[in-house]
């Protein structure tokens, strides 16, 4: 009989056997390379160095290449600008170059225009029609061709722009969301001179920051990053203080000693009402010879007048005036908040303003100019093609909207990563437009917003399996090429889109061949270098050239005190009583223009002060979410003049109330199954206006509504937004 | 003692099922391509280290790449069916999906090139037989006594962290 004791035993017995009979060893497979890498060898690692291109700064890399693949992506310790550190977005760089969507073959239209709908094609029908396009735009209209890119740099630029010159086309633009038009304008203004400068925050003692989110964005937030640490901690006796105005606690400002809330838009009074108190009491020498300045109207801005405006207390304003005078050398910089403002040359030259008064112009821990394309001398004119200007492009995109509505263009050539379609205000009607353009072709490496309009994709490598050359826009004293190289072998079958316009000019033959005399990008990057007296092989091998050009000095800075900045005054769209609240957008810290949605790495990347992922919010002042009756994580629409989205509540401990802030980056709805459905484009809510001197996109220039609604799933955070001790818990 | 002969068929089942699949990893397994070390090592002499290359290099000895048998397998035996099938590979220049014959623990760090290159540890130490074979099988359970054993033996580093780093 069976008993209880053996019906457990045979139960448990069989149970065993049930679990554990399958865990028989598999047999694992051990895949051989068909052809090795060159000087592989098995379970060594080889690094390369290359250029980063997430995003415009141009930080120098060294990639782990381990069994032919790319493994990780470090900071190039040669290079000036990164000194061997990189962030986040450097290091998801990785993800591009495996990713599962990455083109891998040409792409013909296969449905409607603008259906995204495509199939496979051969490189030699891609190629074909391609030429058969330029050959026939060439014939009979050369000038309707246009080229639309991210802005480029070195010698990919140079070969693009020679294509289009001797193609006979001046519509060659470069579209950058982020563009430094204000900046530009404003050092002409105030310095004399139409450049970027060098900040040198390692050296400063006291930094002041309007709006610049100059850690986690901006221009070149590695290099930043690795100056404030310096200011921060390398003198062994003065740890540099740091005062930050702004409309919301960004990564930048939590990181300040003050962090000062001021009203969009009013970054420009905020620093004159610091010039004030600097002239009235004569703080510095220079503040006590710019008895003009006071005249002019400085003496209209006490720190009362500016309290009313900014919403900063008049003794703070004072307080940071001394503060700043007497702790010399102290800098003052501006970011991309106050200058994509309506009025945001006024803002970036009152805070160059506080510089000359401050005199740290041309000083250690101040400002200077270098001359930083020394070594392309030997271009002359074309030198400036190699480093162009930091600008948006966006009147002459504007220019090209409306040329393309009227059928100017016969044929569009899009690259680039900058993705017009997703990142230019809905209100200017990009897409519709493009389609207008009776033959598109773009070179990319994803379908997004833009290139999913094409009639014709050719797949590009993904910069870490291109030839390259770049030069910084800032971070070093003039110094620097940075060269890039393939880490791997092309994962995908792709081709460089220089390649392309030099096979291309070859066939169309005439001037167009003579422009790009080269047989490849890397034929035309050895001759240029080897032209120079440059060993390019070893430079290859240290990531680019960071020595031994020549110094020649950097520009003078104008002489003297500049004039008074003309007060302007920022206008934002929509009716007060309507749209209560001003739209802050602020490019966000994991995708910065958008660019990265498409990886998951910067997905699940918690933004540092909201810890969200994978979605975007709106982030509210508790004062104002109380008069609009809105609660942490409510989900909301998010309504302008221009459109609206839906988003969930962040409620911001520290932001200027009356303003609802909201990171780009997000919305997209052609960019592959990572980056869809993680909430509404905020570029879609932007008016097409322009800041008012250069014409640069004023994106800080709407005001929105919110109210609350109803939406599927919340908000993802990792922690509370007051931290895992709640205020309630402490107060 | 009696015994309950259900209490026995369960003991049966539980070695079965622990047993077996041992069993299973020791047999030869079906490789893509029929490739006998005996004809390369035994009848033709060839020394491991000309396939094998990164042994006296590299942590691991690797597998020879399709481009490395194609040095000679372009020209010689060219008309038997696994080369044929090898030729197949290389034509697609698709990798030979090896299954994997010879593994140490995870956990354990067996750097090839200390044994080989410093330690003049000949291959058959640790690979017995393998040159006799027509199908590799692993012979030799990698047990830490039987490594202790040599290293013992041979007056080389006994700490743990030697090979569990």
């Amino acid at each position: 009989m069976l008993d209880r004791r053996g019906f457990l035993k045979v139960s448990g017995a069989t149970a065993f056997a049930a679990l554990f009979g399958g865990c028989e060893r598999l047999p694992k497979k051990i895949v051989p390379f068909v052809i090795p890498p060159e000087n592989h060898v098995l379970g060594e690692s080889l690094w390369y160095a290359s250029v980063c291109r997430q995003c415009p700064a141009g930080c120098g890399i060294v990639v782990r290449n381990s069994e032919g693949r790319a493994k990780k992506i470090e900071g190039n310790p040669l290079h000036p600008v990164n000194r061997g550190k990189l962030c986040a977005r450097g290091q998801a760089g990785l993800q591009a170059l495996y990713h599962p969507e990455r083109l891998g073959k040409p792409l013909r239209l296969d449905g409607p225009r603008g259906s995204g709908k495509f199939r496979e094609v051969t490189w030699e029908e891609a190629l074909r029609l391609l030429l058969a396009g330029l050959a026939d735009v060439r014939a009979e209209a050369p000038s309707s061709l246009l080229m639309l890119t991210d802005p480029m740099r070195g010698h990919r630029n140079l070969v693009a722009a020679r294509f289009m010159k001797a193609f006979g086309s001046p519509h060659r633009l470069a579209w950058d969301p982020f563009g430094q038009d204000a900046h530009l304008s404003a050092n002409e203004s105030v310095y004399g001179v139409r450049d970027l400068p060098e900040h040198d925050i390692a050296g400063t003692r006291y930094l002041l920051s309007f709006s610049g989110d100059f850690l986690e964005t901006g221009l070149s937030p590695v290099h930043f990053g690795y100056a404030y640490g310096m200011m921060r901690g390398a003198s062994p006796t003065v740890r540099g203080k740091f005062v930050h105005f702004g409309p919301r606690l960004s990564m930048t400002a939590a990181s300040a000693d003050a962090f000062l809330p001021v009203a969009p838009g009013t970054e420009g009074m905020a620093a004159l009402g610091i010039a004030h108190v600097m002239v009235k009491e004569q703080l510095t020498p220079a503040a006590a010879a710019a008895a003009a300045l006071w005249d002019a109207g400085l003496k209209d801005v006490p720190p009362g007048v500016v309290e009313e405006k900014t919403g900063v207390p008049a003794a703070d304003i004072a307080a940071v005036a001394r503060e700043f005078a007497s702790n010399q050398p102290g800098l003052a910089m501006a970011g991309d908040a106050a200058a994509s403002c309506t009025n945001g040359v006024f803002n970036l030259s009152c805070v160059g303003l506080l510089n000359v008064l401050a005199g740290n112009v041309g000083k250690p821990g101040g400002i200077s100019f270098p001359r930083r394309l020394a070594i392309f001398a030997r271009y002359e004119a074309e030198a400036a093609l190699l480093l162009p200007p930091a600008v948006s492009g966006y009147p002459a995109v504007r220019d090209a909207v409306e040329g393309m509505q009227n059928g100017a263009f016969r044929m569009a050539l899009i690259s680039g990563a900058t993705n017009p379609a997703f990142t230019l205000p809905a209100s200017l009607r990009f897409g519709d437009s493009l389609l207008k353009v009776p033959t598109i072709v773009s070179f990319a490496s994803f379908l997004d917003e833009t290139t999913s309009l094409s009639d014709l994709v050719l797949p590009v490598p993904t910069y870490l399996e291109e030839w390259e050359d770049d030069v910084p826009p800032v971070g070093h004293a003039g110094e620097a090429v940075a060269l890039g190289q393939p880490v791997v072998e092309a994962f995908r079958d792709t081709r460089a889109m220089p390649d392309i316009l030099i096979a291309a000019a070859k066939e169309l033959g005439g001037p167009v061949a003579a422009a790009l005399p080269w047989n490849s990008f890397r034929e035309c990057l050895d001759k240029a270098y080897a032209g120079m007296g440059i060993d390019i092989e070893a430079a290859y091998r240290s990531g680019g050239i960071f020595s031994g050009i020549p110094e020649t000095g950097g520009k003078a800075p104008k002489a003297g005190s500049p004039a008074l900045p003309e007060a302007a005054e920022a206008s934002f769209a929509g009716d007060p009583a309507r749209y209560p609240l001003v739209l802050h957008v602020y490019p966000s810290i994991a995708h910065f223009d958008g660019r990265g949605a498409n990886l998951p790495w910067l997905q699940e990347l918690p933004d540092p002060l909201v810890t969200a992922v994978w979605r975007n919010w709106v982030e509210v002042g508790p004062k104002t979410a109380a008069a609009l009756g809105l609660s942490d994580g409510d989900a909301v629409t998010v309504e302008s003049p221009f459109g609206s989205l839906q988003a969930f509540v962040f409620l911001h401990p520290a932001i200027a109330e009356g303003v609802a802030a909201m990171p780009l980056g997000q919305g997209h709805s052609r960019y592959g199954r990572f980056a869809a459905d993680r909430g509404g484009n905020p570029y879609a809510l932007l008016p097409a206006s322009m800041e008012g001197v250069t014409n640069a996109p004023a994106r800080q220039s709407t005001r929105v509504s919110i109210a609350r609604t109803k939406v599927k799933g919340a908000l993802v955070r990792t922690v509370h937004p007051e931290g895992q001790w709640l205020y309630e818990n402490i107060l | 003692m009696k015994r309950d002969p259900l209490a026995a068929i369960a003991a049966a089942l539980l070695a079965a099922a622990l047993l077996l699949p041992a069993d299973s990893a020791a047999a030869p397994l079906e490789q893509p391509i029929r490739y006998s070390h005996k004809v390369h090592v035994t009848d033709y002499k060839l020394d491991c280290r000309f396939c094998h290359v990164n042994a006296t290099k590299s942590a691991y000895a690797g597998i020879p790449s399709v481009a490395k048998c194609m040095m000679c397998h372009r020209v010689i035996a060219t008309d038997r069916p696994e080369i044929r099938k090898l030729a197949q590979y290389w034509k697609e220049k698709k990798p030979i999906p090896w299954f994997r014959v010879t593994e140490l623990q995870e956990y354990t760090y067996f750097p090839h090139f200390r044994m080989v290159t410093y330690g003049k540890v000949p291959c058959l130490t640790c690979h017995p037989g393998i040159d006799k074979d027509d199908i590799a099988v692993q012979r030799q359970e990698f047990s830490m006594g039987w490594c202790l054993t040599c290293h013992r033996g041979r007056g080389v580093s006994i700490d743990c962290w030697t090979c569990h780093i």
